[in-house]
């Protein structure tokens, strides 16, 4: 694989994905709102206790919080719900950059013309792939930054400890690109065979069901992923993401292409 | 190298060159050679297999029988080196609309693995050549299709391909931007380009090719467009007299060796023959003799449409009656 044609066709993603507003809007927007929403909900939270059986129930699967006055804890419980969303944004900022990418070729028709050139197709899909993933990732990342400084600053080192824990970390740095690389493989896939991007995001979207169902279940208490889940979550992802990758990679051959992509 | 000697170089063949999808073959059995500086047309109606035989060609896609190069490398064995010596517009001009003229061409400069400067020079030389310059920082999207065409020829040719293949690049344009894409090809044929252009437009096709060939599922007949003419298609002479067709005149013109047949209509006597040429001065001759006073004698040129409607063994509107009776 040739680094020098990868980089061209990245470069020519991200200068039509900064050029696209509502693509942008989707990137941007949800951010901001996921690094401000956790810091208000806690403040708001952390003014009150939690219910004896849910404090009970939460420090059973984290004893490490049993030091905790019952607003800290009321505080780091509800800190903790936002962590998963830390995780959507790797999952739907790739998925929404792949699609527009893939179909708004397949609608200009501007595929034919770049395959017709010397470009391996693994070269066009890493292209297209890295400049889907990065984007997500380092807006989860860099997110992620900013709610931590400002989690320490205002709430102090009790929820700061809550934030960087061993869980957050892998949660953050280990899950998140895993379910981006999963996010880029459904849109690549989907984008095959659909011809509408918003129809393929949703479609797509059924990545960001297993980290729904995570939300679900850390909110009701019923179960608070340590940094061991995470880290084997973020290796059953990759598996199922390598999978699909050849499924994508087949579906991104030269000929299914143009004779098949419609 | 002078144009003659280069065009005794072969760029292109195509060998016994067949596709199969499915169960069912879009062409098969198509087999040519194009020299350099050649302009080949594939013609042929809707279907017919002309943009799946410029994809074999092109190494888009695999043939599923025979074989074909291009400068000597083989389509099926070495796709990357036939797709970096030749140069294609697709049916549509699939440009990036959000990107301007000269960025479009560098990103596709970039894929050929071109140098930046030789990139630069050669933007800048076919944006001047297409009239593209003046637009070069606007973004493609507020192009007219016309000028979407050309920069789409332009991007076919900045890494100096051994041929362009245009697959139908008029199709779909108002007349004037047809003229403005066909002016662009003539540009390239009088420059020495080795050119494939499919089409079904067959006034492109006579104006433009040194060869035509009849694709339709296969490759019907390929020669050049005075060949045909002189192979295929009614043939005869027209002639305009001072006064009208006498029935003596008509029957001295019949029975003239090589003649087929002469009837007069619209003021003017059709001699219909095989060698038009050949039978011209003992048809004056027998004209002259009954005392007719000729004021113009022109060989009647079979039309391509003609040629086609016979090479592709068709009736045109045939079945369209069949349909009503």
């Amino acid at each position: 694989m040739r680094r020098s044609i990868v980089w061209t066709v990245l470069q020519r993603e991200w200068f039509e994905t900064v050029r696209n507003r509502l693509l942008m809007s989707t990137i941007l927007i949800p951010p901001i709102l996921l690094t401000v929403a956790p810091l208000l909900l806690s403040a708001a939270v952390g003014q009150s206790a939690l219910p004896p059986e849910l404090a009970e129930q939460v420090l059973q699967q984290r004893p490490e919080w049993a030091t905790f006055t019952p607003g800290e804890l009321a505080g780091a419980f509800a800190v903790q719900q936002f962590l998963v969303f830390f995780l959507l944004m790797p999952a739907y900022i790739p998925l929404s950059i792949a699609t527009f990418s893939i179909i708004g070729e397949k609608q200009a028709r501007s595929l034919e013309p770049v395959l017709a050139t010397p470009i391996r197709t693994s070269e066009l899909l890493a292209g297209k792939a890295v400049a889907a993933l990065v984007p997500g990732v380092l807006a989860g990342w860099v997110t992620y930054v900013i709610f931590v400084v400002l989690a320490s600053v205002v709430y102090g080192p009790a929820l700061f400890g809550v934030v960087t824990d061993p869980s957050w970390l892998a949660g953050v740095f280990l899950l998140g690109p895993a379910v981006g690389l999963s996010s880029v493989v459904a849109g690549v896939i989907v984008s095959a065979r659909v011809n509408d991007p918003r129809a393929a995001q949703q479609i797509g979207g059924v990545v960001i069901v297993p980290v729904v169902a995570l939300t679900l279940l850390q909110a009701t208490g019923t179960l608070l992923v340590g940094a061991p889940g995470y880290v084997l979550l973020s290796i059953i992802v990759l598996a199922v993401s390598i999978v699909g990758l050849r499924i994508g990679v087949r579906l991104f051959d030269r000929e299914a292409i143009l004779t098949r992509w419609r | 190298m002078d144009a003659a000697a280069d065009r005794s170089h072969v760029a292109l063949t195509a060998d016994g060159l067949g596709r199969l999808f499915d169960d069912r073959w879009a062409v098969r059995g198509v087999s040519f050679a194009v020299h350099r500086g050649e302009v080949l047309g594939l013609l042929g109606p809707n279907g017919a297999g002309k943009t799946t035989t410029v994809r074999m060609l092109t190494a888009l896609i695999r043939p599923s029988e025979g074989t074909a190069t291009v400068d000597g490398f083989d389509v099926r064995d070495q796709p990357e080196a036939v797709r970096g010596r030749v140069g294609i517009l697709t049916e549509t001009p699939g440009l990036y609309d959000k990107l301007s003229a000269t960025a479009n061409l560098d990103f596709f400069g970039r894929l050929y693995g071109l140098e930046p400067g030789i990139r630069t020079q050669r933007i800048e030389h076919y944006l001047r050549l297409f009239s593209l310059w003046d637009r070069r920082d606007d973004v493609a999207g507020t192009f007219s299709k016309g000028m979407k065409q050309k920069l789409a020829i332009a991007r076919a040719l900045l890494h100096d391909p051994s041929v362009v293949f245009l697959d139908e690049p008029t199709a779909a344009l108002d007349p004037e931007a047809a003229f403005i894409v066909r002016e662009a090809i003539e540009t390239l044929r009088h420059v020495g380009r080795t050119i494939v252009l499919a089409t079904h437009n067959l006034d492109e096709a006579d104006r433009l090719c040194d060869r035509i060939a009849f694709v339709r599922g296969g490759l019907l007949r390929i020669d050049s467009p005075a060949a045909l003419r002189g192979d295929v298609g009614g043939r005869g002479l027209t002639l305009r007299l001072r006064d009208a067709v006498a029935a003596d005149q008509l029957e001295a013109v019949r029975g003239v060796p090589g003649v087929r047949d002469a009837d007069a209509a619209d003021g003017a006597l059709h001699v219909r023959t095989d060698k038009p040429e050949a039978v011209a001065p003992a048809v004056v001759r027998a004209l002259v003799a009954c005392g007719a006073d000729i004021l113009e004698l022109r060989p009647e040129r079979p039309t391509l449409e003609r040629i086609y409607f016979e090479v592709m063994g068709v009736t045109p509107g045939a079945d369209a009656l069949e349909d009503h009776v």
